[in-house]
């Protein structure tokens, strides 16, 4: 799909040509990100610094990993409006379970079975159930945040004094070398980028979620089994959420059932909308939902540098993901 | 209203479906459009409707130059269309239906229901059949669906009712009164352009013929002066060309591959039927006869009762989201028909498009090797002459041959003994159909067993070992190579050995 084969790169008109058609078509969010980050730069004169560039990584790594998920479903021509309130659901229980047992391990292993358990379920209501995938995921966020809430009633969840240090080194320790300090979130998100890279490039699954979300019915006349490649879209983006949970946990060190996450779907399906990912499947990239969460970040840093009131996020998600998809609307019809 | 089509030509991409076509109907005249299917008869109709811009010609009306913009435009000139396929919206009522977009109104500018229900009736009164006008359209049969479309036309006053193979559906006495109407509206002026398939009907009903052949118009003139086999030749003329396929050689060997025991679905009831390692067995039948069907229930994606057996395996009766891949691991494989809807993946490059069967069923390795991936390709493009600018365009950049024949490689490469090929040759140029044919030719002698879904006659005698006939779901003949005449499986097909229908 890759308009740029692997040659020696040359200066020369056809290359120029052919790097000019990929930055305004298939390769078009590059050139936006490059946009961003020359405002960016303007705007925040500490912009291309060591702290503000890993700080981005760090603030996009909760999204960036629940919009790789979100990348598998919207290919596969589906939507997961619940991973917000999933995320609330999961870092409830997962500080309860932390808070009882005072060891990570098994959080984690609650966070990412309790994510591909709701998966299941909302791969099941599409798949079996025969629902609307914007149905059934606006059911399970509704029964998720109010499970949260009930249990949640009596203040948040907060993590208790003998894991509190230890626990948080997660979100704000790192690996240094020399005088540069890698977050550990930074590490993960890169792994996961480079991970879900591989997996829709290189696997049958990867094929099979763009092949059912380009057109169903030749996918199954391919013998590709539709209902599990969905489900499995779904169980994915919900361990994705399993993992944003415990890092929430481990930033916050809390979670406020009513308000934890709270929009982050709007955020996700910016990021996959903003990277190039066809809002109809069928088509996209991870590195496009990579750059996504970035730029999503950038806007979000210069916003907070201009003193821009944080209440209108939603306001720019909304933009974002009108201006991306209007966007792909227009090439479409260019092609 | 007298009607002049001048040099008319209509282009598909590289295909020209209309080569410089002449055609006029004067008023009060049955005129009769015949070819194969893909000679350009439908595409020809759809210019004049307005739902195709030809590359060049012109519309007369009344010797006034017209431009066919819409539909509308094609409506408001008093020009009807009945469509080949339904185009009916399942869930609304019949006369909802029958008055969508011209919908009759109150003064008060709310629906009219009871005039628009009244009108429906007086219209199916005149056709002389009983549908109720308030039924929900998914309800109909078949037969009622096309009565609806044909009822549509006369609702409203037409000068020139185009009718594209109207009787595939109906019975004997269904056509007859369709007829009695057209005789009774040619009486008043009204003019018809009559596509269809059927000799006796054409004879009966029209006046004069246009004979297309490969989109260019080949013969016309009075059917007063002509006969059904000279008709017939000037048809299927150009399968004189097509001498080398005279000397048909069988390749069935005796051992079994595919066993069909009694199998029956929604439309198709009890058919059996064993396929051997090498044979060619064509499959045919009219629209809803259970052909597609047939072709369904063979890969899984239909549910059925009674045994399909794959080399003395019984296959799931059953049709769930696993099934067709259980049945390709058992080395069943199929080109589907509707190549648009169930083939193709337009948004992915033609590198995945023929991967996409290889990777469910054979890939081993957990990662996808880019390398044998491209040598995939590179030997389906040498095999089958493929021509593409670079595969990792989308496949939707190629012409319609070349995408089908990647769908074919698609499939060959999830190495197959027994190939369905449903509509093999569907929308896709002469040239690239013999192509077809010989592979198809070719792969029996390399041993695989195969079933040729097809509405085409000379398509059929060009690699058929023998033929099935369906007939509303039933086998109705088993024709051997010598017994494959046109004339057979037209009989055969229309069911007259079974109505008593003199031909």
């Amino acid at each position: 799909m890759k308009t740029t084969d692997k040659k020696p790169i040359t200066l020369n008109k056809d290359t120029a040509k052919q790097v000019g058609r990929a930055l305004t078509g298939e390769y078009s969010f590059v050139l936006s990100f490059l946009v961003l980050t020359v405002i960016g730069a303007c705007i925040n004169p500490n912009f291309f610094t060591w702290g503000n560039i890993s700080n981005l990584f760090v603030q996009g790594c909760m999204i960036g990993l629940i919009a790789m998920g979100m990348t598998m479903v919207i290919g596969a021509g589906m939507i997961d409006i619940s991973v917000g309130a999933q995320v609330a659901l999961i870092g409830g229980f997962g500080i309860k379970i932390l808070n009882a047992t005072n060891n990570v391990w098994i959080m984690l292993l609650f966070c990412v079975a309790a994510g591909l358990g709701i998966g299941l379920i909302n791969g099941l209501l599409v798949t079996k159930g025969g629902m609307p995938a914007m149905v059934a995921t606006l059911a399970t966020m509704s029964a998720a945040r109010a499970i949260i809430n009930y249990y949640g009633a009596g203040g948040p969840f907060t993590v208790s004094k003998e894991n509190y240090d230890s626990f948080r080194q997660l979100a704000i320790g790192g690996i240094q070398i020399g005088s540069f300090k890698i977050p550990y979130l930074m590490l993960i998100f890169i792994a996961a980028v480079i991970l879900f890279d591989i997996i829709m490039k290189r696997t049958a699954l990867g094929k099979h979620i763009f092949a059912v979300g380009s057109n169903e019915k030749s996918a199954r006349l391919s013998g590709i089994n539709v209902d599990r490649v969905k489900t499995a879209a779904y169980m994915i983006t919900g361990a994705m959420c399993g993992v944003a949970a415990l890092i929430y946990a481990s930033r916050m060190t809390a979670v406020a059932a009513a308000s934890a996450a709270n929009g982050w779907e709007m955020d996700a399906i910016a990021a996959v909308a903003i990277g190039g990912t066809s809002m109809n499947g069928g088509r996209g990239k991870i590195i496009g939902t990579f750059l996504g969460v970035l730029m999503f970040r950038i806007i979000s840093n210069v916003l907070t540098v201009a003193d821009i009131s944080s209440y209108l996020n939603g306001a720019i998600s909304a933009a974002i993901i009108v201006l991306a998809v209007l966007m792909q609307n227009f090439q479409n019809r260019r092609h | 209203m007298r009607l002049q089509m001048k040099d008319i030509v209509m282009e598909f991409g590289p295909v020209r479906a209309v080569d410089h076509v002449d055609l006029t109907v004067e008023p009060g005249q049955i005129v009769g459009l015949l070819g194969e299917n893909g000679a350009g008869k439908s595409t020809l109709m759809n210019v004049l409707a307005g739902v195709y811009a030809p590359v060049s010609g012109r519309i007369l009306i009344d010797d006034k130059e017209v431009v066919m913009r819409d539909v509308r435009a094609a409506n408001s000139q008093g020009i009807r269309f009945i469509h080949q396929e339904l185009n009916l919206c399942k869930d609304l009522r019949v006369f909802e239906n029958m008055f969508l977009g011209e919908e009759l109104k109150t003064k008060l500018h709310l629906l009219d229901r009871n005039t628009m229900i009244a009108r429906c009736r007086e219209v199916f009164q005149r056709m002389k059949v009983d549908i109720d006008p308030t039924a929900v359209v998914e309800t109909l049969s078949a037969a009622e669906k096309q009565l609806v479309e044909i009822g549509k036309a006369l609702l409203f006053h037409s000068e020139l009712i185009i009718m594209d193979e109207p009787s595939t559906a109906l019975n004997t006495e269904e056509i007859e009164n369709l007829f009695e109407i057209m005789r009774q509206l040619r009486s008043q002026g009204v003019s018809f352009i009559y596509i269809s398939h059927k000799m006796p009907e054409l004879f009966e009903i029209c006046d004069v013929y246009y004979i297309l052949v490969d989109g260019k118009l080949v013969a016309s003139g009075n059917f007063a002066d002509v006969n059904e086999d000279y008709v017939t030749e000037l048809m299927i003329g150009h399968n004189l060309q097509s001498d080398e396929f005279n000397t048909h050689t069988c390749a069935a060997t005796e051992e079994v591959l595919l066993q069909v025991k009694n199998v029956s679905g929604k439309l198709l009831k009890d058919i059996s039927f064993e396929l051997h390692r090498g044979e060619i067995l064509a499959v045919t039948g009219l629209q809803g006869s259970g052909r597609d069907e047939l072709a369904d229930v063979l890969f899984g994606v239909e549910p059925h009762t009674g045994e399909i057996l794959v080399e003395g395996a019984k296959m799931p009766n059953h049709s769930g989201s696993g099934t067709v891949g259980r049945y390709m691991k058992k080395g069943i494989g199929m080109v589907p028909r509707m190549r648009p809807e169930r083939g193709i993946h337009n948004d992915l490059s033609v590198l995945d498009n023929l991967s996409m069967g290889y990777l469910n069923t054979r890939a081993k390795k957990l990662l996808i090797s880019p390398k044998a991936e491209n040598e995939r390709f590179d030997r389906q493009q040498q095999a089958m002459s493929i021509k593409v600018g670079s595969r990792k365009n989308p496949i939707t950049s190629l012409s319609g041959g070349n995408q089908q024949k990647v769908i074919l490689g698609k499939w060959l490469e999830t190495a197959p003994d027994v190939l369905l090929l449903d509509n093999p040759t569907q929308g896709i140029d002469v040239g690239t159909k013999f192509d077809i044919y010989h592979l198809i030719l070719e792969l029996a002698k390399q041993g695989k067993a195969i079933l040729v879904f097809s509405a085409e006659f000379p398509e059929i005698w060009k690699v058929a070992d023998s033929c099935m006939v369906l007939y509303q779901g039933r086998c109705n003949a088993r024709l051997s190579r010598d017994e494959l005449t046109e004339k057979n499986v037209m009989y055969y097909s229309t069911g007259a050995n079974l109505e008593g229908l003199k031909s």
